[in-house]
């Protein structure tokens, strides 16, 4: 059974995730700002993160950075979820260390897809 | 910002000018810091006249001291002229002197002569003789001095009165009586002969110790004449070189303190001041140099002044650009938070996560997704509006296949299309090249055009047409829908404009699209434009290059 762990702040878009998730076999943890999202990743080594790019306390391109940097949680693929506020959010995405991107807003459907993609269902 | 601390100050002054003296520049210096001549170069400066006045005065100055020097040598030349003159006199005097010796020692001898041999001719000769002698005293007395004229008296006296014994013994030799007339001679004549020979020599020496006297004056005379020359020559040349260094430095003074000056100037150093204290045309330039370096401190004050509330007007208008833009950025996310919920939500709805969708309530459903999806584009395109308003539209370049930007476009209109009835129809040349671009901004760009054909054709069909142009791309929108009249052809692409209010009300729409799009083709360095008959259809075109330049024209 995958973990994965989705960092947002927006309880309603957790909920997507949630219900998204509940018909599958993955099991999802949540963190509701950056730093949380970092410290739980430590603790749990999710299988999978799904970042949100805009979140309180620690940016989602920063704990994807530092993520991406420690050795015990740099071999877990990360999705950042970026909102086109301006040019370069993918870019700065790739070079903090995502695996994939999503724009917001995104289709659960394809997000569902990418997740299948990056973390196979065992 | 060196001057920010002089401000106030009445501003540096002029230091002296730091040219790596020379000997001769060393002596100069040495010379004015500690000779009185310092202070004369002060002084001359001070003098309120004219350079020309100043050079004038100092090459008179120059002139009388020679014309003083010639006046006295003429003096010197005239003295000794006349002493040679007195000279040449004193010289006559011994001469007529010596004669009269002579004469009278001839008139002795005559007299001895007619005693002897009792002849007239012989007595004549005495008158002669005589005569002789008073010509020649004559002459002696005339030019006597006054120590001589007792001398001379004496000696007429007795000259008077030899003449008077030789007359009695000249008519007593007439008369034979020659042994009466040798008792006269002896007893009267000789004596007197003698004192007249006395008197005689006494005043051919007074005359001869006179005549030296006149030479060793004239001597005299001329060695004062030579000192007074050589004195005069020394001064004149010390005079020449103190007038030359006193009026040249009095010059180059001031000259050096403006060139120093003006080098501050020209370094940039506005607001000093020279310190010149002539009087001159020196001391109006550095009147003028100083009433101009006032000037400039204030020009450049007020400059400095001006740039300071431009820079804080930069920045407060740096701070306003950066707070509109965080606005912005925090915005987008604001508003996508909630509609990626609500589009997230209906889509999972419709997916049948949440178990089956009643029938009644599947269409409502779709129509929430439907008005969400419009919902986001209108944000989106206001946000983008915003960033090109902002001038923060930038261009995310990468390369695309022009295929790809043309099915993606086809795919999200795809339905619409179809719900409307109309035919989408797709020309892409299958030997395009790899484009380089903003790929996403340029499907964006189709989107608008394409949506708008489809939003105004009621029916008929749509088509999308790319061709390869040289090194650039075209792509062509055209429909056959209700067209754009001829008046309003060239405001399309203005924002919020629609060619009628009434077509807004029946097509809906906020007008933003095509000058995003217009804007975007822009940003690529391209062009975009129209062709459209009223009633019977428009075609949107544009073109751009295959491959972007890395920055296009903004």
């Amino acid at each position: 059974m995958k973990t994965i762990l989705y960092v947002e702040d927006n309880e309603f878009n957790r909920k997507i995730v949630r219900h998204l998730l509940s018909r599958t076999t993955y099991r999802l943890i949540e963190a509701i700002d950056g730093e949380a999202g970092v410290t739980t990743a430590r603790e749990a080594r999710p299988d999978l993160v799904i970042m949100d790019i805009q979140l309180p306390k620690l940016s989602g391109l920063e704990a994807t950075r530092q993520l991406a940097a420690a050795p015990e949680t740099q071999g877990i693929p990360i999705i950042v979820i970026t909102s086109f506020a301006l040019a370069g959010d993918e870019q700065k995405a790739k070079e903090a260390g995502a695996a994939a991107y999503l724009a917001k807003p995104y289709s659960p459907r394809e997000l569902l897809g990418m997740i299948r993609e990056l973390a196979p269902e065992s | 910002m060196r001057l920010l601390e002089s401000e106030g100050a009445v501003g540096p002054t002029v230091p002296a000018p730091e040219t790596t003296p020379g000997p001769g520049e060393r002596i100069a210096g040495l010379l004015l810091a500690y000779s009185p001549l310092g202070v004369l170069v002060r002084r001359v400066a001070r003098i309120r006249a004219s350079v020309h006045s100043k050079l004038l005065g100092a090459f008179l100055l120059i002139a009388l001291l020679l014309i003083a020097m010639g006046a006295m040598s003429l003096q010197a030349i005239a003295s000794v002229a006349r002493q040679s003159r007195l000279l040449d006199q004193a010289r006559e005097r011994v001469d007529a002197s010596r004669q009269i010796e002579h004469a009278l020692g001839l008139q002795m001898n005559f007299t001895r002569n007619a005693l002897l041999l009792r002849d007239d001719s012989t007595i004549e000769s005495i008158f002669r003789e005589n005569k002789r002698f008073q010509d020649t005293f004559d002459r002696l007395e005339a030019g006597a001095a006054p120590g001589q004229r007792e001398t001379i008296e004496r000696i007429r006296n007795a000259q008077d009165r030899v003449m008077a014994t030789v007359s009695r013994i000249s008519a007593l030799l007439r008369d034979d009586k020659a042994d009466e007339a040798m008792a006269l001679h002896l007893n009267e004549g000789y004596p007197l002969y003698r004192e007249i020979a006395t008197l005689v020599t006494r005043a051919v020496r007074t005359e001869e110790a006179g005549m030296g006297q006149l030479r060793e004056g004239v001597e005299a005379t001329y060695r004062r004449a030579l000192v007074l020359m050589g004195g005069f020559a020394v001064a004149s040349i010390f005079l020449a070189l103190g007038l030359g260094f006193v009026i040249s430095w009095s010059f180059i003074l001031p000259v050096r303190a403006a060139d120093a000056f003006l080098g501050q100037v020209a370094k940039g150093e506005f607001g000093g001041s020279i310190d010149v204290s002539n009087r001159d045309e020196f001391g109006a330039l550095a009147e003028r140099m100083n009433h101009m370096s006032g000037e400039l401190h204030q020009l450049y004050d007020d400059q400095r002044r001006a740039a300071h509330q431009l820079q804080v007007l930069n920045a407060e208008l740096e701070r306003a650009s950066k707070a509109k833009s965080d606005f912005l950025a925090s915005m987008s996310h604001e508003l996508r938070t909630p509609m990626n919920a609500i589009l997230g939500f209906t889509e999972m709805i419709r997916d049948d996560i949440y178990g089956e969708v009643p029938e009644a309530i599947r269409e409502p459903v779709g129509d929430i997704h439907t008005c969400g999806k419009q919902l986001l584009g209108l944000i989106n395109n206001v946000l983008d509006l915003s960033k090109i308003e902002a001038g923060r539209m930038e261009l995310a370049l990468d390369d695309y296949v022009v295929d790809d930007v043309v099915t993606t476009v086809k795919l999200s209109l795809r339905s619409l299309a179809a719900t409307k009835g109309l035919d989408l129809i797709v020309t892409v040349p299958s030997d395009a090249p790899l484009c380089f671009g903003d790929g996403k901004r340029l499907t964006q760009c189709l989107v608008n055009l394409t949506g708008n054909a489809l939003k105004f054709t009621r029916e008929g069909h749509v088509e999308i047409r790319v061709e390869v142009q040289g090194d650039d791309l075209l792509f062509a929108v055209s429909d056959t829908g209700i067209g754009i009249p001829a008046h309003q052809v060239d405001h399309v692409f203005e924002e919020f404009r629609q060619a009628d209010v009434t077509v807004s009300r029946e097509f809906g729409g906020t007008g933003l699209g095509l000058s995003i799009t217009k804007r975007l083709v822009e940003l690529h360095g391209g062009r975009i434009w129209v062709e459209s008959e009223e009633g019977k259809g428009s075609t949107f075109f544009f073109r751009i290059p295959v491959r972007v330049t890395r920055e296009p024209v903004a």
